[in-house]
């Protein structure tokens, strides 16, 4: 009985001691001395090897100095002929990467190593080489690797056909002189891994020719080509089905022997290549039912295999199908339900997706049936989303459901959950409560419930917000008082300030409960907080609470609860860069323009980003008392290039536009570093527009190389009209020599004028638009009302497709298109856009377009403007017709 | 590609790690990631049991053995199917190294061998020696049986 126990004891210690306890990167650097011994002690050098390895493993990081001081040491152990120190060796070196001026230490040695009789040093060095080489290096080597793609040992070939594929996106140039070797690879017998590498390889050298890749996969399928290892066999699964996919050809000529081989494998030995295969044919968009079938097959069995990938495999591309094509899926819905116990909560996650979105209305139930909320409870946040939004796309096909779809929202809310997962139910009862009026009662009543017990501030802020929006509007308004109450009293200062918003916002929509509120607010007014304490005195006065209790007026909703109409990007801008003074903030003067990032040096991430509008505003006000004197800048354009790239000086110009002026702001770069130039100014050549008068221009003193300066031309034109024209530029300066010792001009040098032509400019129609998105493009729509909208209808002529004609009339517009309308789906006969924006004179403009196309591909188009002025609208169209 | 390969100890600390592909700032959030996958999921599996899932467009392939957790991580061309194989080259290299599903302590104490199996298997995120056999033979630097 003894023995065991001792035994036992044996193992305890065993477990508790690992062979790196205590290990400690300056102890290990010293042991790394043994490397230098004259007398190499191979077993004594691998165990250090192995501890600096576990270090780099567990993220130690090593100095410059440390590295390569190991770096060097660990050369000295090629002299040792130990195989298993030396195999070592090159993991080790690997792992370092020395930078390039170190590893010319070990070059030679590798080189040797690589033409060793030893065919594992060669391998291997091969790998190392490729690891740590650059493309001096590459071509002194090149030769070897040739002959090594070719070589017998299918170690060698593939250690130089995987080093192809990496050499490949630092040197494509080198590694495509290697086709003729990668092909002889292909047909090697030698082993199936070498084919899988050798067809990888060539795959990526060939993939950008069309016809190549069409060849390769031809010779693929001939006896002489044919891959044994299933891997590759999965490879040319994949090009064979982009060869079909690229060629437009029909099923009944060309491609059928290819498809013949998709359906061949099929019946392939390695489940690997059937799945694959089953794969290629569900995702071609042609494919008939006939076709379709025996891929479907196929995947159903392996629904219920026992090996845990291949039915997730099996699922995640029945998945696919779903969405494609649903009638073909049907048959395995059975299949698919029994999945949803399956041990896997990954492949039982996608069931569950899978059957929600293919489910009809009588299956909706027994799913319910299901469990799914406890299943919920087992999974990570990350799927738990998924399948909300699963359900949510659910309830939204099939509304009459909504009830036991929100109650299955409403109790998986209830579990434990993250930030992430907990927004993803909360934003789903939302989308439902806006597009199944029968849900919003018991929508609201779920949201109400979840902020009685919610951790995260923001989620209650939003619901508060919500609930403000849309719960005067429900038949028994009062039963959110309590909840939205509650929260005064329990939550911390934001979400308490937001529930003071709420509170009024019921009392100005709701005049029968203006007095409760009114006592429920006057509450607030000795709140911890002064955020809550100020709003509640701000809702109190606006509205009215020691007057006589009436109406409120339109005017305090309004400026309580009406949208600011700016993007709150630019609201902060320029508030932070507002100074207090006298002068108070002005709203209107905000930019209403939501600029993308200017076109600023990406290598100088570390700068702090200002918004351009605010970078354009500040550079135009230090500008001559002339510029600051046009008002406020309506809009500046994205720059517009005036030069090709790589020119002697690289010009780009920004348009500012003003109701009653415009100012080019031309960018100039000088790229030669012998130049300097001075007195740069662009001289602009006007007389093509009438509309047009230059007042004032400012010349650039001086603009030496690599660092861009500004000169400027102010025009003066019709006041809050478009006027649009064709402006020619000449870039005129004085050229000075630089002395290249001091980076200076030349003193005695007086300079020459010069000039050098730069493209036209034209500012257009869509120059005069901004583009401001509206949240809801209807009910926008409908607030702005018929009495200024203009209709007609258009001929396109002959497009190229449905989609390029919608960006066309855009960019011609220069208007922003409203919720996703600007993307055109595949194939589309007819589409409608939606765009809005702000015309010059700040007139809110809204454009409803819609678009049909016919067989000959004559696109028509019928455009609906509506705007606050009448003259706007009718400009909108002829900006159209001229366009 | 196979984005990563990690080997973690039941607690979810990491052993050995090889990402490929992956941004420095984004390991963070794979490792914690894989380990609470790992958590969540790998108790009580059996030995070798496999385990996936599918994240952000990327595939995962997961299993125990011993006291090691075993995760890959692939995109595209290395979906859960060409993940396994890599998997299973793994665990059968490890096993061998090893002699039996390895207890922590068997694991580090072998932990130079399994290093080199693993480069041996993937090597800067493609997979390059699957028979055991053979990787065997090449991390002792003998040329494989069949040649």
């Amino acid at each position: 009985m003894a023995q065991p126990l001792v035994k036992k004891d044996d193992d305890q210690e065993g477990e508790e001691y690992s062979p790196f306890l205590g290990i400690e990167k300056g102890a290990v650097l010293q042991e790394a001395r043994v490397f230098n011994d004259p007398q190499l002690d191979a077993r004594r050098c691998s165990q250090v090897l192995t501890k600096l390895l576990y270090l780099l493993n567990q993220g130690e990081n090593f100095t410059k100095i440390e590295a390569t001081e190991v770096f060097f040491a660990v050369t000295k152990l090629f002299q040792s002929k130990d195989n298993g120190l030396r195999r070592m060796v090159y993991l080790m070196i690997k792992e370092i990467s020395p930078s390039a001026d170190e590893v010319i230490i070990v070059t030679s040695s590798l080189m040797k190593d690589m033409n060793s009789k030893t065919y594992m040093y060669r391998a291997n060095a091969i790998r190392v080489l490729c690891r740590i080489t650059d493309g001096t290096l590459l071509t002194q080597i090149e030769r070897y690797l040739k002959q090594a793609i070719v070589d017998k040992n299918p170690v060698i070939a593939s250690a130089a056909l995987v080093s192809g594929i990496h050499l490949l996106q630092t040197n494509p140039e080198i590694v495509k002189r290697w086709t003729n070797e990668v092909q002889e690879a292909i047909q090697s017998r030698a082993a199936a891994l070498v084919q899988f590498h050798a067809l990888a390889l060539l795959h990526q050298i060939r993939q950008s020719d069309r016809l190549a890749v069409s060849k390769l996969v031809t010779f693929g399928l001939t006896k002489k080509g044919s891959v044994r290892s299933p891997l590759a066999q999965c490879l040319l699964i994949r090009y064979t089905s982009q060869v079909i996919r690229d060629s437009s050809m029909n099923s009944q000529t060309g491609e059928r022997p290819l498809f013949d081989f998709l359906e061949a494998c099929l019946q392939h030995k390695a489940d690997m290549v059937i799945v694959e295969a089953a794969r290629a044919i569900t995702e071609f968009s042609g494919v008939t039912s006939r076709e379709l079938t025996p891929a479907i097959t196929v995947l159903q069995l392996f629904l219920s295999s026992s090996k845990p990938v291949l039915r997730f495999a099996a699922v995640r591309t029945l998945n696919k199908v779903a969405m494609t094509h649903p009638l073909a899926f049907t048959n395995c819905n059975i299949d698919m339900e029994s999945l949803i116990s399956d041990q896997n909560r990954s492949i039982a996650t996608l069931a569950i997706t899978t059957l929600f979105n293919t489910g009809n209305e009588s299956s909706v139930d027994r799913l319910m049936k299901q469990k799914i909320s406890n299943f919920m409870a087992d999974i990570a946040d990350e799927f738990k989303i998924v399948v909300v939004d699963a359900i949510r796309s659910l309830c939204l096909k099939f509304p009459l459901k909504h009830r036991s779809l929100m109650n299955l929202l409403s109790n998986i809310l209830r579990e434990e959950g993250g930030f992430e997962y907990k927004k993803a139910i909360i934003d789903s009862i939302v989308i439902l409560i806006r597009d199944i009026p029968e849900a919003k009662e018991t929508g609201l009543f779920q949201l109400c419930e979840f902020i009685e017990d919610c951790e995260f501030t923001y989620l209650s802020t939003q619901v508060l917000h919500f609930l403000g929006n849309e719960g005067h509007k429900t038949s028994n308004p009062s039963k959110y008082i309590r909840y939205i109450y509650n929260r005064v009293i329990l939550e911390n200062a934001t979400v308490r300030a937001a529930a003071v918003s709420t509170l009024a916002k019921f009392g100005s929509m709701v005049e029968s409960l203006k007095p409760r509120i009114f006592v429920l607010l006057k509450r607030c007014l000795f709140d911890s907080d002064d955020e809550v304490r100020d709003r509640a005195t701000l809702y109190l006065n606006m509205l009215g609470w020691d007057a006589s209790v009436g109406e409120t007026d339109k005017g305090v909703k309004e400026f309580l609860f009406g949208a600011l109409d700016v993007p709150l990007v630019n609201l902060e801008a320029s508030l932070r860069s507002y100074e207090p003074s006298e002068e108070p903030f002005n709203l209107s003067a905000v930019p209403k323009q939501v600029k993308s990032q200017p076109l600023t040096d990406k290598k100088t991430p570390s700068k702090k980003p200002t918004s351009p509008v605010d970078a354009y505003e500040k550079l135009l006000s230090s500008m001559p008392p002339e510029f600051s004197s046009f008002g406020q800048l309506f809009k500046s354009s994205a720059p517009v290039e005036l030069t090709e790239a790589e020119t002697e000086y690289a010009v780009n110009v920004v348009k500012h536009i003003f109701s009653g002026h415009i100012v080019f702001q031309y960018n100039c770069t000088n790229t030669i570093p012998e130049q300097l130039l001075e007195n740069v100014l662009v001289v602009v050549d006007a007389s093509e527009t009438k509309e047009f008068a230059q007042v004032t221009s400012k010349p650039l003193k001086t603009l030496p190389d690599d660092s861009p300066g500004q000169t400027f031309v102010a025009f003066m034109k019709p006041d809050g009209l478009p006027a649009t024209g064709r402006f020619s530029n000449l870039l005129k300066f004085i050229v000075k020599e630089v002395d290249p010792a001091t980076g200076e001009a030349k003193e005695e040098e007086e300079g020459v004028e010069d000039e050098y032509q730069l493209e036209d400019l034209q500012v257009v129609a869509a120059d005069y638009m901004l583009k401001v998105s509206v949240l809801n493009f209807e009910n926008a729509w409908e607030s702005i009302g018929p009495a200024c909208e203009r209709i007609d209808e258009y001929g396109l002529g002959v497009r190229e497709s449905l989609a390029e004609a919608v960006t066309a009339v855009i960019n011609i517009l220069g208007m922003q298109p409203c919720e996703g309308t600007d993307v055109v789906p595949n194939n589309a006969r007819s589409h409608t856009c939606l765009l809005s924006g702000v015309f010059i004179g700040n007139v809110k403009v809204l454009a409803r377009l819609s678009f049909g196309i016919d067989g000959p591909k004559q696109v028509a188009m019928k455009l609906a403007v509506r705007s606050e002025e009448e003259a706007i609208s009718d400009a909108i169209h002829e900006i159209v017709a001229n366009g | 590609m196979l984005l990563a390969v990690l080997f973690a100890n039941t607690d979810g600390n990491i052993l050995i790690e090889r990402f490929h592909g992956v941004p420095a700032e984004e390991r963070l959030h794979w490792r914690s990631f894989l380990v609470k996958l790992g958590a969540e999921n790998l108790r009580g599996a059996k030995n070798e049991e496999l385990f996936v899932a599918s994240h952000k467009s990327v595939y995962i392939v997961y299993t125990v053995l011993g006291d090691i957790c075993i995760y890959v991580v692939g995109k595209d061309e290395d979906d859960e199917l060409a993940l396994a194989e890599v998997i299973f080259a793994i665990t059968s290299c490890t096993k061998d190294a090893c002699g039996k599903p390895p207890t922590e302590r068997l694991f580090l104490d072998k932990y130079g061998k399994i290093c080199l199996s693993l480069d041996e298997i993937v090597w800067q995120g493609m997979l390059e020696n699957t028979e055991k056999e053979r990787i065997k033979r090449l991390i002792r630097m003998k040329p494989p049986a069949d040649v």
